[in-house]
């Protein structure tokens, strides 16, 4: 299709315009249920809950489009998590300052989460276990090392400013959800304009031509888990940041909705296809619903059906738009 | 046939698959401006030496040797820097990716600075050298930013052989490049493999058009249940005694 012929058809076959359509609906809706949806303090909370959210969906976003799947990121993000409070506690006990315990928290919180995938992507090159078994072995590694190495509690004394940083204090963004905003640009940089993420989908679309150019597609595979472990590392932190404690229940389920960001953003789970300002408006509504239907007081549990209603819509529209590709 | 070193030459190569013997101690050699016919009957092992002489397979047993020297190949990278180029007969091609992205996969153009160092892609660079490498080839492809998915079987094999013929310093393997092509890009791609023989390139053509192949070959290597049977100039077949040869009617 050319510039000029572009028309309403040709936008609806975008999906991120969908999804906005989608958000802003859903926005408009809640606000007609109930007022205070469009208030600063609900923004404040959407976002935070957004933030960990569409960091391990991005993750999810790279390795579904390369053709796998992680079902260790929500481990990862409780696996981290812990351990940096543990480490906190102890620099903490130590005297460190808080920023520097911190910072060094968030540091191995990234380590812990890419050991994790680092473990997933040796699993599926060296051991040539399918990702879906893999992430699936990590997944309940990780959440049973969370429990017994926490007997079940959260992990508390670590610096006494850390939730202070989860307070918005740019719109409705915190200083550290900021610093995620610029993380997903940059990583959508890296995803559509540079090598990495033309590997990534050349390797989702086709491995074997992947391989025959002469990329070294084992260790793209090896690079991709442990990006989406370490991003899972970042979020077992911002949890941290938000609940001032290390809990070994952060991140519970959070593969699923993570995957489900994913496949509303519009990415094939064949492998090959994915946009991540998809990824990133997928992770959005779904926060958005979450959120808006506890304010319009529907109870929680309707939040999965209508996620589950979300996610069978997204895929049947990327159905649709794909035959109006092929009757071309 | 000349007397010079080969610039690629496979001596006594076998490969199993499993329990399958796939080749059975093959010999072969190229030399630089000829083009040697590949042919067999399904599964006689022709696309398996393609894939060890491309080092997407690595031989059970045997010796490869690029100029007299003796190589191995431990991924297809090693011998596409080697300057080995290889058309797969299965798709070699990442249909979600765009035309160009396609021919320049696994050597992607860097944007100049910091940012190439950072691996940030130089597209529009490497869209138009796509498009003039394709037609410097003499395959017209449509919009290089097109996706693969969305050409014709023939569009794609177009481009598939012009990423090979364009990036290609030595020899070139094609493994049914012909297939899914109408009569006038079959004669198209003849035509290719004439112009790159003249350029000076090893070339590998596997082919069951055998008029192709006696058309186009200087040399005819035929293999049959992984066994070499047959390798002699062209000029000694017809239509009949290489057919013969395939199937195993005419003895060696
Ligand atoms: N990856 C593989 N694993 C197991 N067996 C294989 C594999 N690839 C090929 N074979 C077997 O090796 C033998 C040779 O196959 P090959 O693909 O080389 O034949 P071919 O001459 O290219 O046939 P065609 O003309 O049909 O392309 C066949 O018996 C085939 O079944
Ligand atoms: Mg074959």
């Amino acid at each position: 299709m050319d510039k000029a012929k572009f028309n309403a058809k040709g936008l609806l076959r975008n999906q991120q315009v969908i999804l906005l359509v989608v958000l802003f609906a859903m926005a408009a809706f809640f606000t007609s249920q109930n007022s205070i949806f469009l208030t600063n303090a609900v923004f404040g909370n959407i976002i935070s809950d957004w933030v960990p959210l569409v960091l391990i969906a991005i993750g999810e976003t790279f390795v579904i489009i390369s053709g796998g799947i992680d079902l260790s990121v929500g481990s990862a993000v409780g696996l981290s998590g812990i351990i940096a409070a543990f480490s906190m506690r102890y620099f903490t006990a130590h005297n460190m300052t808080d920023n520097l315990s911190l910072t060094l928290g968030l540091l191995i919180s990234i380590g812990i989460g890419a050991v994790v995938g680092l473990v997933n992507g040796f699993l599926i090159t060296k051991a040539n276990m399918v990702p879906f078994v893999s992430t699936l072995v990590t997944l309940g590694a990780a959440r049973g090392l969370c429990i017994v190495l926490t007997a079940g509690g959260p992990i508390a004394d670590g610096p006494s400013n850390a939730i202070d940083l989860s307070v918005p204090k740019v719109g409705p963004f915190s200083y550290p959800g900021v610093a995620v905003l610029g993380l997903v640009i940059i990583l959508g940089l890296f995803m559509h304009k540079a090598r990495f993420g033309r590997y990534t989908f050349a390797i989702g679309s086709n491995a074997f031509a992947a391989r025959s150019a002469g990329i070294n597609v084992n260790r793209h595979l090896v690079k991709i888990y442990a990006l989406s472990g370490a991003l899972a590392g970042i979020a077992g932190m911002y949890f941290y940041l938000r609940l001032g404690v290390g809990s070994p229940t952060s991140g519970q389920s959070g593969e699923l909705n993570a995957i489900a960001a994913v496949v509303i953003g519009g990415a094939s789970l064949s492998g090959g296809v994915g946009k991540l300002l998809g990824t990133a408006l997928g992770s959005l509504i779904l926060v958005t619903v979450t959120s808006g239907l506890i304010i319009i007081g529907v109870a929680a549990n309707w939040n999965q059906v209508v996620v589950a209603i979300l996610i069978a819509a997204a895929v049947f529209s990327q159905g649709i738009r794909t035959l109006g590709k092929k009757n071309k | 046939m000349t007397s010079q070193t080969p610039i690629y030459e496979a001596r006594n190569i076998s490969k199993s698959y499993g329990s399958v013997d796939a080749l059975v101690g093959v010999n072969l050699k190229i030399h630089a401006g000829e083009v040697v016919g590949l042919v067999g009957d399904n599964g006689a092992g022709k696309s398996t030496l393609v894939k060890c002489l491309s080092g997407a397979h690595q031989p059970t047993s045997g010796q490869m040797l690029l100029d007299g020297k003796e190589v191995e190949w431990k991924t297809p990278h090693e011998a596409i820097e080697a300057g080995i180029e290889t058309l797969y007969q299965e798709s070699g091609l990442a249909p979600d990716l765009s035309v160009s992205s396609n021919v320049f996969l696994g050597r992607e153009e860097l944007v100049k600075g910091p940012l190439g160092r950072l691996g940030f892609l130089a597209q529009k660079s490497m869209d138009k050298k796509a498009h003039e490498d394709l037609e410097r080839v003499g395959i017209a492809v449509p919009a290089s930013n097109r996706a693969v998915s969305q050409l014709s079987g023939g569009q794609r094999q177009a481009v598939a052989i012009g990423r090979a013929v364009s990036w290609a310093s030595k020899i070139i393997i094609l493994d049914e490049p012909t297939n899914h092509l109408g009569a006038r890009q079959a004669g198209e791609v003849l035509n290719i493999i004439e112009r790159v023989k003249s350029e000076g390139f090893g070339v590998i053509f596997i082919s069951h058009t055998l008029p192709h192949v006696l058309q186009v070959t200087d040399r005819v290597a035929v293999l049959r249940l992984g066994r070499l049977v047959a390798d002699k100039p062209t000029s000694e077949f017809n239509s009949e005694t290489l057919l013969g040869t395939i199937t195993g009617l005419i003895g060696e």
